[in-house]
Protein backbone atom coordinates (compact mmCIF):
# COMPACT_ATOMS: atom_id res chain seq x y z
CA UNK A 1 0.00 0.00 0.00
CA UNK A 2 2.26 2.76 1.46
CA UNK A 3 5.34 3.12 -0.69
CA UNK A 4 8.63 5.15 -0.24
CA UNK A 5 8.58 8.51 -2.17
CA UNK A 6 11.08 8.54 -5.28
CA UNK A 7 12.69 11.74 -4.31
CA UNK A 8 13.74 9.72 -1.23
CA UNK A 9 16.64 7.82 -3.52
CA UNK A 10 18.68 10.96 -2.22
CA UNK A 11 18.20 11.31 1.06
CA UNK A 12 21.02 13.87 1.53
CA UNK A 13 19.20 16.49 -0.63
CA UNK A 14 15.74 15.41 1.45
CA UNK A 15 17.48 16.33 4.78
CA UNK A 16 18.40 19.20 3.38
CA UNK A 17 15.32 20.31 1.87
CA UNK A 18 14.06 19.50 5.39
CA UNK A 19 16.65 21.35 7.34
CA UNK A 20 16.18 24.69 5.51
CA UNK A 21 11.99 24.55 5.20
CA UNK A 22 10.59 27.56 6.88
CA UNK A 23 8.75 28.06 9.18
CA UNK A 24 9.86 25.04 10.53
CA UNK A 25 11.19 21.67 9.35
CA UNK A 26 8.52 19.71 7.27
CA UNK A 27 8.13 18.00 3.96
CA UNK A 28 5.26 17.72 1.26
CA UNK A 29 5.23 14.61 -0.74
CA UNK A 30 2.74 14.44 -3.81
CA UNK A 31 0.92 10.85 -5.20
CA UNK A 32 2.49 9.54 -2.23
CA UNK A 33 0.15 6.17 -2.73
CA UNK A 34 -0.08 4.82 -6.29
CA UNK A 35 -3.59 5.07 -8.02
CA UNK A 36 -4.23 2.00 -7.88
CA UNK A 37 -4.17 1.25 -3.66
CA UNK A 38 -6.30 4.63 -3.72
CA UNK A 39 -9.48 2.27 -3.94
CA UNK A 40 -8.24 -0.19 -0.70
CA UNK A 41 -7.48 2.31 1.27
CA UNK A 42 -10.40 4.36 1.18
CA UNK A 43 -12.61 0.93 1.30
CA UNK A 44 -10.40 0.28 4.82
CA UNK A 45 -10.60 3.51 6.06
CA UNK A 46 -14.07 3.46 5.36
CA UNK A 47 -14.63 0.46 8.02
CA UNK A 48 -13.59 2.45 10.74
CA UNK A 49 -16.40 3.87 13.09
CA UNK A 50 -16.07 7.91 13.66
CA UNK A 51 -17.04 10.12 16.20
CA UNK A 52 -17.74 13.97 17.00
CA UNK A 53 -14.56 15.80 19.03
CA UNK A 54 -14.95 18.81 20.50
CA UNK A 55 -12.96 21.42 22.33
CA UNK A 56 -11.90 24.81 22.89
CA UNK A 57 -9.34 24.54 20.21
CA UNK A 58 -11.04 21.69 17.80
CA UNK A 59 -14.72 20.05 16.05
CA UNK A 60 -14.04 17.57 13.78
CA UNK A 61 -14.90 13.90 13.92
CA UNK A 62 -12.27 10.91 13.97
CA UNK A 63 -11.90 7.41 14.82
CA UNK A 64 -10.87 6.10 17.89
CA UNK A 65 -7.31 6.84 19.13
CA UNK A 66 -6.90 2.76 18.52
CA UNK A 67 -7.80 1.50 15.15
CA UNK A 68 -10.77 -1.11 15.97
CA UNK A 69 -10.19 -2.98 12.46
CA UNK A 70 -7.30 -5.75 11.89
CA UNK A 71 -7.14 -3.57 8.68
CA UNK A 72 -6.49 -0.28 9.90
CA UNK A 73 -3.84 -1.49 11.92
CA UNK A 74 -1.78 -3.22 9.38
CA UNK A 75 -1.93 -0.51 7.50
CA UNK A 76 -0.39 1.62 10.76
CA UNK A 77 2.05 -0.61 11.64
CA UNK A 78 2.94 -0.60 7.00
CA UNK A 79 2.93 3.09 7.13
CA UNK A 80 5.92 2.59 10.13
CA UNK A 81 7.96 0.11 8.68
CA UNK A 82 7.71 1.82 5.18
CA UNK A 83 8.97 5.71 6.34
CA UNK A 84 10.43 5.30 9.78
CA UNK A 85 13.95 4.43 8.06
CA UNK A 86 14.01 6.75 5.97
CA UNK A 87 12.48 9.08 8.19
CA UNK A 88 15.01 8.79 10.63
CA UNK A 89 18.06 8.92 8.71
CA UNK A 90 16.22 12.67 6.59
CA UNK A 91 14.92 14.27 10.18
CA UNK A 92 17.59 12.85 12.45
CA UNK A 93 14.81 11.84 14.79
CA UNK A 94 15.42 8.07 15.34
CA UNK A 95 11.73 6.87 15.21
CA UNK A 96 10.14 3.45 14.86
CA UNK A 97 6.62 3.68 15.50
CA UNK A 98 3.48 5.60 14.50
CA UNK A 99 0.04 6.33 15.55
CA UNK A 100 -3.03 6.71 13.23
CA UNK A 101 -6.56 7.90 12.96
CA UNK A 102 -8.62 9.02 10.24
CA UNK A 103 -10.46 12.79 10.77
CA UNK A 104 -13.12 14.03 8.83
CA UNK A 105 -13.87 17.76 8.46
CA UNK A 106 -16.98 19.06 7.45
CA UNK A 107 -17.75 22.81 6.86
CA UNK A 108 -17.87 24.61 10.49
CA UNK A 109 -15.35 22.42 11.73
CA UNK A 110 -11.39 23.56 12.60
CA UNK A 111 -8.41 22.60 14.21
CA UNK A 112 -7.15 26.29 16.02
CA UNK A 113 -3.23 27.08 16.21
CA UNK A 114 -1.45 24.73 18.78
CA UNK A 115 2.11 22.59 18.50
CA UNK A 116 2.01 18.56 19.23
CA UNK A 117 4.37 19.11 21.87
CA UNK A 118 3.45 17.69 24.95
CA UNK A 119 5.97 16.25 27.76
CA UNK A 120 5.42 12.91 28.01
CA UNK A 121 3.88 12.07 24.45
CA UNK A 122 7.24 11.73 22.65
CA UNK A 123 5.90 12.83 19.63
CA UNK A 124 8.79 13.59 17.06
CA UNK A 125 7.12 13.95 13.64
CA UNK A 126 3.57 14.62 12.86
CA UNK A 127 2.21 13.49 9.74
CA UNK A 128 -1.17 14.34 7.67
CA UNK A 129 -2.25 12.16 4.98
CA UNK A 130 -5.02 13.83 2.38
CA UNK A 131 -7.08 10.83 1.14
CA UNK A 132 -9.56 12.01 -1.91
CA UNK A 133 -12.66 13.07 -0.99
CA UNK A 134 -16.42 12.82 -2.99
CA UNK A 135 -16.52 16.79 -1.87
CA UNK A 136 -13.49 18.24 -2.37
CA UNK A 137 -13.11 20.71 0.68
CA UNK A 138 -12.98 24.94 0.31
CA UNK A 139 -10.75 25.98 3.50
CA UNK A 140 -9.29 22.58 5.56
CA UNK A 141 -5.32 24.12 4.72
CA UNK A 142 -2.61 22.91 7.25
CA UNK A 143 -1.13 26.52 8.10
CA UNK A 144 2.07 26.42 9.37
CA UNK A 145 3.28 29.72 11.95
CA UNK A 146 6.54 31.33 12.55
CA UNK A 147 6.98 31.70 15.96
CA UNK A 148 9.15 33.80 18.26
CA UNK A 149 10.34 32.27 21.69
CA UNK A 150 11.50 34.49 24.45
CA UNK A 151 12.64 32.06 27.61
CA UNK A 152 10.36 29.27 26.84
CA UNK A 153 7.20 31.23 26.08
CA UNK A 154 5.59 32.29 22.41
CA UNK A 155 6.03 36.10 22.32
CA UNK A 156 4.91 36.73 18.73
CA UNK A 157 3.14 34.21 15.84
CA UNK A 158 3.18 34.90 12.28
CA UNK A 159 1.41 32.81 8.90
CA UNK A 160 3.89 32.12 7.25
CA UNK A 161 3.05 28.50 4.90
CA UNK A 162 -0.42 27.33 3.95
CA UNK A 163 -0.75 23.76 2.26
CA UNK A 164 -3.83 22.67 1.12
CA UNK A 165 -5.03 19.44 1.74
CA UNK A 166 -4.53 17.80 -2.14
CA UNK A 167 -5.52 14.21 -2.71
CA UNK A 168 -2.70 11.80 -2.02
CA UNK A 169 -0.90 14.77 -0.63
CA UNK A 170 1.50 13.17 2.67
CA UNK A 171 2.49 16.30 5.32
CA UNK A 172 5.28 15.72 7.35
CA UNK A 173 6.91 18.09 9.93
CA UNK A 174 8.91 18.27 13.16
CA UNK A 175 7.09 18.41 16.54
CA UNK A 176 8.52 20.98 18.97
CA UNK A 177 7.49 23.86 21.01
CA UNK A 178 7.61 25.98 18.07
CA UNK A 179 6.28 24.49 15.77
CA UNK A 180 2.89 26.15 15.73
CA UNK A 181 0.33 25.15 12.95
CA UNK A 182 -3.36 24.88 12.91
CA UNK A 183 -6.35 23.20 10.20
CA UNK A 184 -8.38 25.67 9.01
CA UNK A 185 -11.77 25.95 9.35
CA UNK A 186 -13.40 23.88 6.00
CA UNK A 187 -15.98 26.11 4.66
CA UNK A 188 -18.38 23.71 2.48
CA UNK A 189 -17.23 19.92 1.35
CA UNK A 190 -15.69 17.22 3.24
CA UNK A 191 -11.69 16.94 4.02
CA UNK A 192 -10.84 13.30 4.96
CA UNK A 193 -6.98 12.28 6.15
CA UNK A 194 -4.99 10.57 8.33
CA UNK A 195 -2.63 11.50 10.75
CA UNK A 196 -0.49 11.19 13.93
CA UNK A 197 2.70 11.26 15.38
CA UNK A 198 6.19 9.41 14.64
CA UNK A 199 7.24 7.91 17.87
CA UNK A 200 11.03 6.62 19.04
CA UNK B 1 -10.62 29.90 56.52
CA UNK B 2 -13.15 29.07 53.18
CA UNK B 3 -15.97 31.79 53.14
CA UNK B 4 -19.07 29.78 52.64
CA UNK B 5 -20.22 32.77 51.08
CA UNK B 6 -17.42 32.86 48.59
CA UNK B 7 -18.10 28.86 48.11
CA UNK B 8 -21.51 30.06 47.42
CA UNK B 9 -20.72 32.77 45.06
CA UNK B 10 -19.10 30.59 42.83
CA UNK B 11 -21.46 28.55 41.85
CA UNK B 12 -23.48 30.93 40.28
CA UNK B 13 -24.32 31.14 36.53
CA UNK B 14 -27.21 33.01 35.57
CA UNK B 15 -28.72 35.09 32.56
CA UNK B 16 -30.85 38.11 32.52
CA UNK B 17 -32.25 38.21 29.21
CA UNK B 18 -32.47 41.81 28.24
CA UNK B 19 -30.09 43.71 30.51
CA UNK B 20 -30.39 46.58 27.92
CA UNK B 21 -32.00 47.92 25.31
CA UNK B 22 -30.59 47.53 21.68
CA UNK B 23 -30.50 51.20 20.77
CA UNK B 24 -27.92 51.72 24.02
CA UNK B 25 -26.10 48.42 23.04
CA UNK B 26 -25.93 50.36 19.62
CA UNK B 27 -24.78 53.35 20.91
CA UNK B 28 -22.07 51.67 23.22
CA UNK B 29 -20.61 49.89 20.52
CA UNK B 30 -20.07 52.51 18.66
CA UNK B 31 -18.69 54.20 21.78
CA UNK B 32 -16.43 51.47 21.87
CA UNK B 33 -14.99 51.69 18.02
CA UNK B 34 -14.19 54.63 18.41
CA UNK B 35 -12.05 54.56 21.75
CA UNK B 36 -10.46 52.05 19.41
CA UNK B 37 -9.79 48.48 19.31
CA UNK B 38 -6.48 46.61 20.07
CA UNK B 39 -5.61 43.63 18.09
CA UNK B 40 -4.52 40.31 20.27
CA UNK B 41 -3.16 37.87 17.75
CA UNK B 42 -1.14 35.20 19.88
CA UNK B 43 -3.12 32.99 18.05
CA UNK B 44 -2.34 29.65 20.44
CA UNK B 45 -4.17 31.57 22.64
CA UNK B 46 -6.43 34.12 20.72
CA UNK B 47 -7.48 35.90 18.30
CA UNK B 48 -9.88 38.84 18.92
CA UNK B 49 -10.27 42.94 19.38
CA UNK B 50 -10.04 44.10 22.25
CA UNK B 51 -10.58 47.53 24.49
CA UNK B 52 -8.55 47.89 27.98
CA UNK B 53 -11.14 49.77 30.88
CA UNK B 54 -13.93 51.36 28.66
CA UNK B 55 -15.25 54.03 31.49
CA UNK B 56 -18.96 54.05 31.73
CA UNK B 57 -19.32 54.41 35.55
CA UNK B 58 -23.73 55.10 35.02
CA UNK B 59 -23.59 51.42 33.41
CA UNK B 60 -20.81 49.89 35.42
CA UNK B 61 -23.60 50.77 38.54
CA UNK B 62 -26.56 49.79 37.33
CA UNK B 63 -25.12 46.31 36.13
CA UNK B 64 -23.32 45.82 39.29
CA UNK B 65 -26.66 46.58 41.06
CA UNK B 66 -28.22 43.75 39.08
CA UNK B 67 -25.34 41.53 39.53
CA UNK B 68 -25.44 41.98 43.73
CA UNK B 69 -29.39 41.12 43.37
CA UNK B 70 -28.51 37.57 42.14
CA UNK B 71 -25.62 36.61 44.03
CA UNK B 72 -27.04 38.32 47.00
CA UNK B 73 -23.48 39.54 48.14
CA UNK B 74 -21.65 43.50 47.91
CA UNK B 75 -19.60 43.84 44.86
CA UNK B 76 -17.45 46.19 42.99
CA UNK B 77 -15.22 46.63 40.57
CA UNK B 78 -12.02 44.87 39.76
CA UNK B 79 -11.63 45.50 35.76
CA UNK B 80 -13.77 45.94 32.57
CA UNK B 81 -12.83 44.95 29.04
CA UNK B 82 -14.41 44.96 25.60
CA UNK B 83 -14.08 41.54 23.37
CA UNK B 84 -14.59 42.02 20.03
CA UNK B 85 -14.70 38.80 17.48
CA UNK B 86 -15.17 38.24 14.13
CA UNK B 87 -15.37 35.44 11.71
CA UNK B 88 -12.02 33.03 12.93
CA UNK B 89 -11.62 35.03 15.99
CA UNK B 90 -11.32 32.67 19.18
CA UNK B 91 -10.64 32.71 22.88
CA UNK B 92 -8.75 29.64 24.43
CA UNK B 93 -9.32 28.54 27.97
CA UNK B 94 -5.18 28.43 28.21
CA UNK B 95 -5.51 32.37 27.67
CA UNK B 96 -7.68 32.74 30.21
CA UNK B 97 -6.82 33.88 33.53
CA UNK B 98 -7.51 32.55 37.39
CA UNK B 99 -9.55 34.25 39.70
CA UNK B 100 -9.28 33.90 43.53
CA UNK B 101 -12.89 33.13 45.22
CA UNK B 102 -15.16 35.29 46.22
CA UNK B 103 -15.02 37.20 42.17
CA UNK B 104 -18.15 37.36 39.70
CA UNK B 105 -17.75 37.59 36.26
CA UNK B 106 -20.43 39.56 34.31
CA UNK B 107 -20.61 39.42 30.38
CA UNK B 108 -22.79 42.04 28.69
CA UNK B 109 -23.59 40.73 25.18
CA UNK B 110 -23.52 43.74 22.72
CA UNK B 111 -23.56 42.02 19.16
CA UNK B 112 -25.99 43.25 16.80
CA UNK B 113 -27.19 40.25 16.34
CA UNK B 114 -27.41 36.89 17.41
CA UNK B 115 -24.01 34.48 16.04
CA UNK B 116 -25.13 31.01 15.95
CA UNK B 117 -22.65 29.15 17.66
CA UNK B 118 -20.40 31.69 19.57
CA UNK B 119 -20.65 31.13 22.68
CA UNK B 120 -18.79 31.72 26.50
CA UNK B 121 -18.07 28.52 28.12
CA UNK B 122 -16.83 27.86 31.26
CA UNK B 123 -15.20 24.65 32.32
CA UNK B 124 -14.33 23.30 35.53
CA UNK B 125 -11.33 20.42 34.73
CA UNK B 126 -12.14 21.23 31.48
CA UNK B 127 -15.50 20.50 31.10
CA UNK B 128 -18.23 22.45 30.15
CA UNK B 129 -20.20 23.53 32.82
CA UNK B 130 -21.85 26.67 32.04
CA UNK B 131 -22.89 28.11 28.54
CA UNK B 132 -23.91 31.36 27.60
CA UNK B 133 -24.91 31.49 24.24
CA UNK B 134 -25.14 33.90 21.26
CA UNK B 135 -28.09 36.15 22.98
CA UNK B 136 -27.88 40.30 22.19
CA UNK B 137 -28.83 42.50 25.36
CA UNK B 138 -28.44 39.72 27.71
CA UNK B 139 -26.03 39.54 31.04
CA UNK B 140 -24.49 36.80 32.25
CA UNK B 141 -23.37 36.73 35.64
CA UNK B 142 -20.68 33.74 36.79
CA UNK B 143 -19.14 33.13 39.71
CA UNK B 144 -15.29 32.71 39.63
CA UNK B 145 -12.67 30.66 42.01
CA UNK B 146 -9.20 28.98 40.79
CA UNK B 147 -11.21 25.95 39.59
CA UNK B 148 -13.44 28.19 36.57
CA UNK B 149 -11.98 28.51 33.23
CA UNK B 150 -13.79 30.23 30.69
CA UNK B 151 -13.35 30.71 27.00
CA UNK B 152 -14.59 32.27 24.12
CA UNK B 153 -15.92 29.91 21.39
CA UNK B 154 -14.54 30.05 17.63
CA UNK B 155 -17.11 32.17 15.42
CA UNK B 156 -17.06 30.26 12.44
CA UNK B 157 -16.45 31.93 9.20
CA UNK B 158 -19.66 30.47 7.52
CA UNK B 159 -21.27 33.54 9.43
CA UNK B 160 -18.86 36.05 7.29
CA UNK B 161 -20.70 39.40 8.70
CA UNK B 162 -20.99 37.90 12.20
CA UNK B 163 -19.79 40.11 15.15
CA UNK B 164 -19.56 39.22 18.81
CA UNK B 165 -18.69 42.20 21.31
CA UNK B 166 -19.07 41.58 24.54
CA UNK B 167 -18.54 43.91 27.57
CA UNK B 168 -16.68 41.79 30.76
CA UNK B 169 -16.58 43.17 34.15
CA UNK B 170 -15.06 41.41 36.98
CA UNK B 171 -16.62 42.13 40.58
CA UNK B 172 -15.02 40.87 43.99
CA UNK B 173 -17.00 40.76 47.16
CA UNK B 174 -16.37 43.74 48.94
CA UNK B 175 -17.12 42.92 52.82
Amino acid sequence: MWRVPAAWSSEKSVAAAWNAAEPFPHLVIDDFVSTESLDELLAIVDEEPVQPYESDIFAFEATAPEPTTAELRALRDELAATLAPGLSRITGKAVTRVDLRAYAYRPGHFLLPHSDHQDGLARALAYAYYLPSPTPPTGGELELYRCRLEEGELVATDSALVIEPRANRLVVFDVSDGSLHQVREVLSGLRISLAGWFHP
Amino acid sequence: MIDLGDLLAARIAKIVPDAIGAARAAELRERFTTAGYTRYALVDRGSYDELRDPSDLELFAALITIASEVTERTLALVEARVIRLGPGDYLLARHDQPRAPGHVELMLDLSPAVVPGAAVHYRRDGNVTFAVPSQPCALSIVGRDPSVTCNHTYVSKLHASGSVVRLVILLAHRA
